[in-house]
């Protein structure tokens, strides 16, 4: 550590954000893809089809089929297809066998417009970029722990970046390419400054979507330690009703649909709760749809008696801090985004990733350069190349490998959702091994192309094993269909531009030093 | 949206016009000093006036969200192409400029 | 690479351990006095404290590694919570009686 300020957030800003790097690369670009997560899974499971159909349709048919298929169920929960996730899911929970403990959930993907089971091939989709993304694919609380620390981490980084960047006006456009680690630095520096709202936003608001979980301290204080009364309090129309024991018919459900929008003046209904469904003291739980506004409102519900239809309770307007929390949450998730701004929020995690990535890439290269001569590098800068390499590029062959598995292997095989996970991380431990294996540069160039050939081939494979070839899609203008095709066209086409500049930087490099040598033997790189 | 965003990027232009470096780099001589204030304030007006386009046509919540992003992206866009293409970072802001009346028709 | 004297990798593990730990208290203190003294109704005063704690935490964590020596890291970490303790202390106290 060095004296003054400034130094001292240098040095915070380097450590912090080389320890974390890693992690945070791998969550923030996970988040990245997550923003379209229902296109991944449009494309990972294309036997469903892409329909527009209307909600009270759609809702009459999953009221059918539940009557049919989950009559004696404790609680009902139906997610109504939007223009986005076609699919109509239905999900129902057993009363459970002894109090207090949670009914186990069966859940079931209908088509919304003949109201029978879609059988789909069996993956995880998208939702496996976005439960990855905060989950980190450990057990319960670990996984969200571990994200919002490194989410804690990010925020110091962040502003300890700030405040070393001592030129951030003067060097606002500054972008010097082609000249070595000059370059780099320029590049972290252009992404963290230009986009920077982006990124205290969605570093603030991770923070703040499990602000509950990671800093319970003033619950514990005004609630007495009992959490639940916050939460109901917070949430109203999470608490259900006692069952009454005197079986009565279910009223119809799709007229609530109106009656819920002329509450909320046009918004959405996302999701329907029946709760105690056939019992007399049945209550339905309308649930607004996130989409239509930025600050997202948890426990924005109307519920209605289940038998009479008569409105119960509305929750109220949200007070001030609850919607700046709920637009932290809105903000955060994007599900208010429309393509063209959805396309923005891509193109803004992208940018977060190049930062941290370029980041890491600059730590490593300042101090290569002092083991440029001797061609030796000691271990610590050895594990951090090997680090950067898989956790960079290794991360993106193993995204492809996911991609490509969902293809590959058979429809029918057992445990075939699990096994597109594993292939993900196994792929993903293998580039640990093959960048141990290989030269720096040589890993780097192998492992791009690699990338490269993978993401670039994604349209063949989907044109060679199933019928939605770009060809057809792009015609029948199926553009989530078509859009993924075509990204990871254009994403393979960077990984092969990458590739062919890294190797060619690495022979240029490689000929400067043979012919500086003799000359100037202590010729200072910048 | 378009708007908003042909007026981020005439604006962030107009800034970067306004600092020496990037003055000599891109028209290959320093600016003098009232060109220097006139393309201060043209850039600020542009940004200001982006974020009123945007907010216009879609209300504050929506509005500000749209517009912060439109202002990311075209800064991000300038500085990638400045280096490598500055002719046509130029070019596009004049162009940009010149087609927003016709954006702002379409807007209204 | 030089080798660093054990004195200053304790120094800068020290300070780790009071941003870490220490900031963590303090954020959680301040979100509790806060959370005691706004005048909001309960839910809301406390999720205003939950999310004014990080920036608490982020202020922490920047004196940790500010200020000139490791003791004066703690020294000030556990005055603020000191004085945050008696300030939630005294909230509780007149909320129950």
């Amino acid at each position: 550590m060095k004296e003054g300020f400034r130094q001292a957030m240098a040095w915070l800003h380097t450590w912090a954000g080389l320890i974390f790097g890693w992690l945070l690369f791998a969550i923030f670009l996970t988040g990245t893809l997550a923003y379209f997560k229902d296109e991944i899974s449009h494309w990972m499971q294309p036997e469903i089809p892409a329909r527009s159909v209307s909600s009270e349709a759609s809702l009459t048919l999953a009221q059918n089929y539940l009557q049919q298929h989950a009559a004696g169920a404790s609680r009902w929960l139906i997610d109504l297809p939007d223009a986005r996730e076609p699919g109509l899911s239905v999900r129902w929970q057993q009363s459970p066998a002894k109090r207090g403990e949670r009914g186990q959930f069966t859940e079931k993907l209908l088509d919304p417009q003949t109201g029978a089971e879609v059988q789909g091939r069996e993956t995880t989709g998208g939702e496996f970029f976005y439960r990855f993304h905060f989950q980190l694919q450990m057990p319960y609380p670990w996984g969200r722990w571990l994200s919002t620390i490194a989410a804690m981490v990010m925020f110091v980084a962040l502003i300890s970046g700030i405040i070393t960047h001592k030129k951030i006006f003067k060097d606002f456009f500054t972008f010097r390419p082609r000249k070595g680690q000059r370059s780099w630095l320029d590049g972290h520096n252009a992404v963290g400054v230009l986009v920077l709202p982006f990124h205290l936003m969605i570093t603030y608001s991770s923070l703040v979507i499990f602000m509950s979980m990671v800093m319970p301290a003033s619950i514990l204080a005004s609630y007495n330690c009992d959490v639940r009364a916050f939460f109901d309090e917070v949430f109203p129309a999470s608490s259900t009703p006692e069952l009454a024991g005197k079986p009565a018919q279910l009223a119809p459900l799709a007229p609530l649909l109106e009656r819920a929008r002329e509450q909320w003046s046009g918004g959405r209904v996302g999701r329907l709760t029946v709760n105690h469904p056939g019992d007399a003291h049945a209550s339905v739980v309308l649930v607004r749809d996130g989409a239509d506004r930025v600050v997202h409102d948890f426990g924005s519900a109307v519920t209605f008696n289940g038998v009479t239809g008569h409105l119960l309770a509305t929750t109220p307007e949200q007070s001030l801090p609850r919607a700046i929390a709920g637009s932290f949450y809105g903000l955060h998730m994007g599900h208010f985004a429309g393509p063209v701004l959805r396309w923005l929020y891509f193109i803004c995690g992208l940018a977060g990733t190049a930062m941290i990535g370029t980041g890491l890439v600059v730590w490593l290269g300042k101090r290569q350069l002092k083991h440029a001569k001797s061609g030796v590098m000691p271990f610590e800068l050895r594990l951090v190349e090997v680090l950067n390499i898989a956790g960079m590029s290794g991360l993106m062959v193993a995204v492809a490998a996911f991609f490509w598995a969902n293809r590959l292997l058979p429809v029918d095989v057992a445990g075939r959702a699990d096994w597109e996970v594993n292939s993900f991380f196994i792929v993903w431990g293998l580039s640990v091994l093959h960048a141990m294996a290989r030269r720096g540069r040589a890993a780097w160039v192998e492992q791009l192309a690699l990338a490269a050939l993978l993401f670039g081939a994604v349209p063949v494979l989907n044109a060679l094993t199933t019928p939605y070839h770009l060809g057809i899609t792009l015609v029948q203008g199926d553009w989530a269909m078509a859009g993924f095709d075509l990204t990871c066209l254009g994403s393979g086409l960077f990984f092969a531009w990458a590739a062919w500049k890294m190797q060619r930087s690495g022979t240029a490099e490689a000929v400067i030093r043979q012919r500086a040598q003799p000359i100037t033997p202590e010729r200072e790189v910048n | 949206m378009l708007l908003a965003l042909l007026l981020c990027y005439g604006g962030f232009t107009a800034l970067c016009l306004s600092m020496d470096r990037h003055h000599a780099e891109l028209l290959g001589c320093k600016p003098s000093a009232r060109r220097r204030r006139g393309m201060k304030l043209g850039g600020w007006g542009l940004l200001a006036l982006s974020l009123w386009a945007a907010v216009s046509s879609t209300g504050w919540g929506l509005g500000l969200v749209e517009w912060f992003a439109v202002l990311m992206l075209s800064a991000l866009l300038l500085v990638l192409l400045m280096p490598y293409r500055p002719r046509l970072a130029l070019s596009l802001a004049g162009v940009s400029l010149l087609i927003s009346p016709v954006a702002a028709f379409a807007q209204y | 690479m030089k080798v660093l004297p054990v004195s200053y990798r304790l120094a800068v593990t020290s300070r780790v351990l009071a941003a870490v730990l220490g900031g963590y208290i303090v954020a959680a203190l301040a979100s509790v006095s806060l959370s005691l003294w706004a005048s909001m109704p309960r839910a809301d005063a406390v999720v205003t404290g939950m999310m004014t704690s990080f920036l608490a935490y982020l202020c922490a964590v920047i004196w940790c590694f500010a200020c000139r020596s490791a003791w004066r890291a703690w020294l000030g970490l556990i005055l603020t919570s000191l004085v945050l303790a008696v300030v939630s202390g005294l909230a509780y106290w007149m909320g129950h009686s």
